[in-house]
């Protein structure tokens, strides 16, 4: 950036202090967290006999059997397809929903506002368990077991709490005249919204928006006792591989790596929007 | 440009009355000022008539057209707000463009139209920054760019130098000043500092608890205020307000404290019916440059002070004087006093200019008399 030849110099930034004992202690915390991991990842390489032997085997030549073996002989990328469409949908669905009432809830002060924004939270107090059989016999009525639509809407609902409190603070966080601003500069309310404050909520939003695509992704209660085989989506379906008496260690390993890939991918790529969302508003100006 | 028509305009928060009975008649062209404290009401009258904020009752009308009601996108108004409300995912040109392309302007036009406000305002080698990477004064030119891009009726002001230094401030005043007159569109502009409206306005309107105590010239206000309120809020340092008790000494009426007598000017009782007060009390105000102060007794210089401290400002020299009870401040030239003693308890005369004397009824603050000296643009008093 060209520098005004007016403007003074700032003073050059103080000497940052580096201390090597933090990086020791972040490399252990990272090797304690993820050699469990990579071990399971080793292990969906496996033949079946590696996998089971009883001393572990750190060397050995990779194989896909496994892969092999889930998605041509138990098809589970119908399972992983299931989970992306409900998680892409719910996802979709409870930020979009979301943000308004978050925006609602920050903007306008309404009599019992703060019994709202109480009643949404308490939504997400209840654990899944206390409400599965009243749920189940709802889907059923209605005819939505094991439907993908069932369970979408299911998850956009539990979702919606979590959208709502995270972005009512971040709406809060933004000034109100950015958008009075604009409505007087000739623009409607709705066009304000879309082009002011949604493009300074962007990274909050996307923060949000991967929180509860992660949420969607690993739920595993409702999806197992609400699908059986249409709508199965990943958590329930890699369930069955590890009870029984038999557990193929390999077909397991795999299907971890195929239910975590997906989500190291999109948080390796996502995690400069995840990072500025998530500190939208600590700091001041 | 247009002119501006406000009439018996309220505003209720809840029971809170924010604006109380607001009449404004502002012409075409004209650079008016809304003066007050903090919480007096002003900034929401601006955004009434911005349209951000819907009256609880009244009328309000731009260019003859009643836009009490209407949405702000259909008032055609400019306005900066006071921290700017510019918009930081934008450049500044994209700041600046913005109100043309919601006008969907031809992408040429914009550009013209951008690039030329920008000269005015000074700011062309930053048109491709973002605001955070601006000084509060380019911000601040910016802000102003936005509002003169467009041709809006009228402009509006909401403290927009609030955040300048005051150096920054002074060549602020001028160039606003100087722009406004040149562009020519109607402007209404709110603050706090008694200075900015001073300086730069055809106009002040001085609001207090939602009311309007006063609208005229900023000479108007500054030597015939409506009330005492007006009157110590306008004037550095501000105009010393006391209780007195008119009496009779000797034949002829003057003012009284406990501890000293301020005589006052004979046509001018007889004028302003001073007479008819003598035995009441009521409130005397004299502003700082009207107070001579002396190291001797005599004729003008009568009431006995005690230094309580001395301010040289350069040019002008303040004293803040004890007269027993009261405590005045006076304002002079460093070349007249000179001569004078600076230690804080020397002993020194004050004397009260007889022809810039103002009475104000105490409790309700309403001027009696306004001083002898002042003159009146409409004589209505």
């Amino acid at each position: 950036m060209k520098k005004l030849s007016s403007m003074p110099e700032s003073p050059s930034a103080p000497p940052v202090q580096r201390n090597w004992w933090v990086y020791v202690v972040l490399i252990l915390v990272c090797v304690v967290n993820f050699l469990p991991y990579l071990r399971v990842v080793m292990t969906g390489f496996m033949d079946g006999a590696t996998s089971s032997s009883a001393t572990p085997i750190w060397f050995f030549t990779p194989s896909l059997e496994a892969f092999d073996y889930l998605i041509f002989e138990k098809g589970i990328m119908k399972n992983f397809f299931n989970s992306v469409v409900v998680s892409l949908a719910s996802t979709f669905f409870s930020v979009t929903i979301g943000m308004f009432c978050a925006y609602a809830l920050a903007r306008y002060d309404f009599p019992g506002r703060d019994d709202v924004s109480f009643w949404v939270l308490t939504n997400r107090m209840m654990p899944p368990v206390a409400v599965l059989i009243p749920i189940f016999v709802t889907f059923q009525t209605a005819g939505l077991l094991d439907t993908l639509l069932g369970l979408i809407i299911l998850y956009t609902a539990m979702q919606l709490p979590f959208v709502v409190w995270m972005l009512t603070g971040y709406f809060r966080d933004i000034p109100r005249r950015y958008e009075e601003s604009a409505m007087v500069d000739g623009d409607t309310w709705f066009a304000a919204f879309r082009k002011v404050t949604l493009p300074i909520m962007a990274p909050s939003i996307t923060a949000t928006a991967i929180f509860v695509m992660i949420l969607s992704w690993n739920e595993f209660a409702f999806a197992t006792f609400l699908t059986s085989n249409q709508a199965k989506t990943m958590p329930p379906a890699i369930m069955a591989y590890s009870i029984g008496a038999d557990i193929k260690w390999n077909v397991l390993g795999a299907a971890v790596v195929l239910i975590t890939a997906p989500l190291i991918l999109f948080v390796l790529l996502l995690q400069r929007q995840l990072i500025s969302g998530l500190s939208q508003g600590v700091v001041r100006k | 440009m247009a002119e501006i028509e406000i009439n018996s305009l309220m505003k209720q928060f809840g029971a809170f009355q924010a604006v109380n009975d607001v009449n404004i008649t502002v012409n075409n062209g004209e650079f008016v000022f809304l003066l007050g404290p903090s919480g007096c009401g002003k900034t929401t009258t601006l955004r009434m008539i911005a349209g951000l904020e819907m009256p609880s009752s009244g009328r309000i009308a731009i260019g003859g057209r009643n836009v009490t009601f209407l949405r702000p996108r259909h008032r055609n108004v400019g306005m900066v707000f006071q921290d700017y409300g510019l918009y930081r995912h934008l450049t500044v040109f994209g700041n600046i463009a913005y109100p043309l392309e919601v006008r969907r302007l031809q992408r040429a036009e914009i550009a013209r139209k951008v690039n030329a406000v920008a000269r005015t305002m000074q700011i062309t080698e930053v048109l491709q920054r973002k605001p955070d990477q601006l000084s509060a004064g380019q911000l601040q030119r910016v802000a102003i760019a936005r509002m003169l891009v467009r041709d809006a009726d009228v402009f509006l002001m909401d403290e927009p130098m609030s955040h300048l230094d005051a150096q920054l401030r002074g060549q602020m005043r001028a160039e606003l000043r100087h722009i406004q007159k040149s562009v020519g569109v109607t402007t209404i502009f709110v603050t706090h500092d008694q200075l900015e409206a001073m300086t730069m306005a055809d106009r002040i309107i001085v609001m207090k608890d939602g009311e309007m105590l006063q609208f005229a010239t900023p000479r108007e206000i500054f030597e015939r205020p409506a009330t005492e309120f007006v009157a110590t809020f306008v004037g550095e340092p501000q105009m010393n307000v006391f209780d007195v008790r008119i009496t009779r000494i000797e034949g002829k009426v003057a003012a009284m404290t406990e501890d000293f007598v301020i005589p006052l000017d004979g046509t001018w009782v007889q004028e302003k019916g001073v007479e008819n007060l003598v035995g009441q009390g009521v409130r005397l105000g004299v502003r700082p440059e009207h107070i001579s102060v002396s190291d001797k007794a005599d004729g003008s210089h009568g009431v006995a002070a005690e230094l309580y401290s001395f301010e040289p400002t350069g040019a002008e020299n303040l004293y803040v004087l004890q007269c027993g009870g009261v405590t005045i401040t006076t304002r002079s030239s460093t070349t007249e006093t000179a001569h004078l003693d600076k230690g804080e308890g020397s002993r020194l005369y004050a004397g009260f200019d007889p022809n810039w004397i103002y009475l104000f009824e105490p409790g309700s603050g309403r001027t009696i008399a306004q001083a002898t000296a002042s003159r009146s643009e409409n004589e209505e008093m």
